[in-house]
């Protein structure tokens, strides 16, 4: 999902522009899926401009506090993450072996991303304990109760509209806020750690999620309940962001 | 009722204009090149392109004389008597009068007697607005002939003399400033005219309109693309809220401002209107034979094209054409001066039945507009 970004050599980077040439054949469904997967998307980037305190990267009004304060309101959603991801590993029956591996894999790579996000938040002039001590906001109780719900049925393949929001998230980080939150703040690099781990492996990710979505997107019903999920997931997400000023307050 | 394309014309003011020759027109801020031309040109990929000013910066056309020019050889082109031109809608980001409206000029100058005007503001989108209502005016009955403008005269926004004078901007006050800087070496002036009306032209190609939509994003971005304020964060300010316009030209308000940060929204939104078009059933991919695109294909991260493409509603680049790199950026005319260009170039083997998708996406608060128009002949 990393997108669109205006070619401008020396200022965001220059990449080489080509042609889709490992553009994977899939299923017509799943290719309905992906487009609409790809508007929930866009929708939801679109949407995270109003959230006030990402809305201050965008109109360059980021503070130190700021930063504190997204990390400590990340943390507990990180962890939970890794337990949701560990849940939907093994709802997965023998019939669904391929997905299934790949949610462990999944779940290996990031189970314990949460140290990395304390670092920061010390890294940043927080307090260790202030970070340890925080509790869930309210966006999060809710993302983590749909997500675990969710994954505690049988074969929960809707997850892969979570993860496309997740990861797609992650990625965003990498790409536009980590840089960003340095040239606002003065922050160095190790205030962002958590936020650019998550930019690596870019396209070999987007092979790895077309092949598991052309297998396990195969009829209307899938489709529906793999966009729902997403749907759901992409305002819950936005809901624990917009929760980060009460923290504030 | 069909509305159809049934001529078109252009103009562009002087000579093409090389990207070494750029900076000779539009002059030296302070007598020192910029550092950032080159970077700039190379990345926008544009290779010439005119300028409705001189290298002593002064005007040698006027916005209105060059939108009047174009709509002149729209008209000659015409298999339509000029009375039997009901509506004139014209469009530009900046008239050469902040008021009245730029089609009171126009109208003016071309001689049209006691037609119905529409002027129409903004930015790059501003033509599609204008080309829409004159659109539906012809659907609904009450014309059968329309003459729609657009025209761009951003050279004079360009010129040194606005740097210069910006003496407590952030122009002055960083050693770089991309963001005032990006669409001096990107934007230039021409003009384009077509011609609507209800019946297709007796001889040569006519397009019939199949519909225009738009999408605007204002509710959820910032301002992106600007002229009229200072860009300090928190500060509120717009030019005509200073003590005197000088203030607001010293503070750099009269710039031409480019958040370039948050331009990928541009791109993602124009994605996202498309993706919309195709769920409605309103573009079918399958069957674009051309697409004409305010942006070039080089804009595009390989990324998001490869996911339509994966998406089954990629636009394969052959398909792609635009005269961009020769004719330049010029903002709201782009598009008119592209489709004028497209039924006349080699390039392009255009027949009947075909399908042309257009595209222009406007940075300005992120507008994204469309349009679908298919080669037809009587």
């Amino acid at each position: 999902m990393n997108d669109g970004e205006i070619l401008v050599e020396g200022v965001q980077g220059s990449n080489d522009v080509k042609g889709g040439d490992d553009v994977p054949v899939m299923n017509s469904n799943a290719q309905i899926c992906l487009q609409q997967l790809l508007r929930v998307w866009l929708g939801f980037e679109r949407d995270l401009s109003t959230v006030p305190l990402l809305r201050r990267l965008d109109l360059g009004t980021y503070t130190v506090e700021d930063h504190l304060c997204l990390l400590r309101n990340l943390r507990q959603q990180v962890i939970e993450g890794s337990r949701w991801i560990t849940r939907t590993a093994s709802s997965f029956d023998r019939h669904h072996a391929e997905i299934r591996s790949t949610v462990i894999a999944h779940a290996v790579d990031e189970h314990r991303d949460y140290e990395l996000l304390e670092k920061d938040y010390v890294a940043s002039g927080g307090r260790l304990e202030d970070i340890l001590g925080m509790e869930r906001n309210v966006g999060s109780e809710a993302l983590h109760g749909f997500l675990m719900y969710r994954a505690s049925r049988n074969n929960p393949v809707d997850l892969l509209g979570a993860m496309w929001i997740i990861e797609g998230l992650g990625e965003k980080m990498a790409r536009s806020w980590a840089e960003r939150i340095h040239e606002l703040t003065g922050l160095g690099e190790d205030s962002t750690r958590f936020m650019t781990y998550h930019g690596h492996n870019d396209s070999e990710h987007m092979q790895r999620f077309y092949r598991t979505l052309d297998e396990v997107c195969v009829d209307e019903v899938t489709t529906k309940a793999i966009v729902k999920t997403a749907q759901v997931v992409a305002r819950l997400y936005r809901l624990q962001l917009e929760e980060l000023n009460h923290d504030l307050e | 009722m069909s509305v159809y394309i049934t001529s078109t014309g252009v103009f562009l003011p002087g000579p093409p204009i090389s990207n070494g020759e750029v900076e000779g027109i539009l002059g030296m801020v302070n007598g020192q090149p910029s550092s950032l031309r080159v970077q700039i040109q190379h990345a926008n990929k544009i290779q010439t392109r005119h300028y409705a000013i001189n290298a002593d910066q002064q005007t040698t056309h006027s916005n209105t004389e060059m939108a009047s020019s174009a709509a002149e050889q729209c008209l000659d082109r015409a298999y339509l008597d000029r009375q039997g031109v009901g509506l004139l809608a014209v469009a530009s980001t900046q008239g050469d009068l902040p008021a009245p409206g730029m089609a009171s000029m126009v109208q003016a100058n071309l001689g049209l007697p006691a037609i119905e005007i529409l002027t129409t503001h903004g930015i790059c989108s501003s033509s599609m607005m204008a080309l829409k209502a004159a659109y539906n005016s012809l659907r609904v009955g009450d014309h059968d002939a329309a003459v729609v403008v657009s025209s761009e005269l951003s050279s004079r926004l360009l010129k040194k003399q606005r740097y210069e004078a910006a003496t407590e901007s952030t122009f002055a006050a960083k050693r770089i400033d991309f963001n005032t800087e990006f669409l001096r070496w990107m934007l230039s002036d021409g003009a384009g005219a077509l011609l609507l009306q209800s019946t297709p032209a007796p001889k040569g190609y006519s397009l019939r309109i199949d519909w225009v939509r738009g999408f605007s994003h204002a509710h959820a971005l910032p301002t992106c693309m600007s002229v009229g304020s200072a860009g300090h964060p928190g500060d509120e300010r717009t030019w005509q809220d200073y003590d005197t316009y000088a203030d607001a030209e010293r503070a750099g308000a009269l710039l031409l401002r480019q958040e370039v940060r948050l331009l990928d929204n541009i791109i993602r939104m124009g994605v996202d209107g498309y993706l919309r078009l195709v769920q409605e059933g309103v573009s079918e991919p399958a069957k674009i034979d051309h697409f004409l695109c305010h942006y070039s294909s080089h804009h595009f991260r390989s990324k998001i094209l490869e996911m339509l493409d994966a998406a089954g509603v990629g636009i394969p680049e052959d398909r792609w054409w635009t005269n961009l790199y020769t004719r330049g950026n010029t903002g709201a005319a782009s598009l008119f001066i592209m489709i004028d260009e497209f039924l006349r170039t080699d390039e392009v083997t255009i027949k009947e039945g075909d399908c042309i998708l257009c595209f222009v996406p406007e940075s300005g608060r992120f507008n994204t507009t469309y349009m679908q128009l298919t080669v037809v002949k009587q």
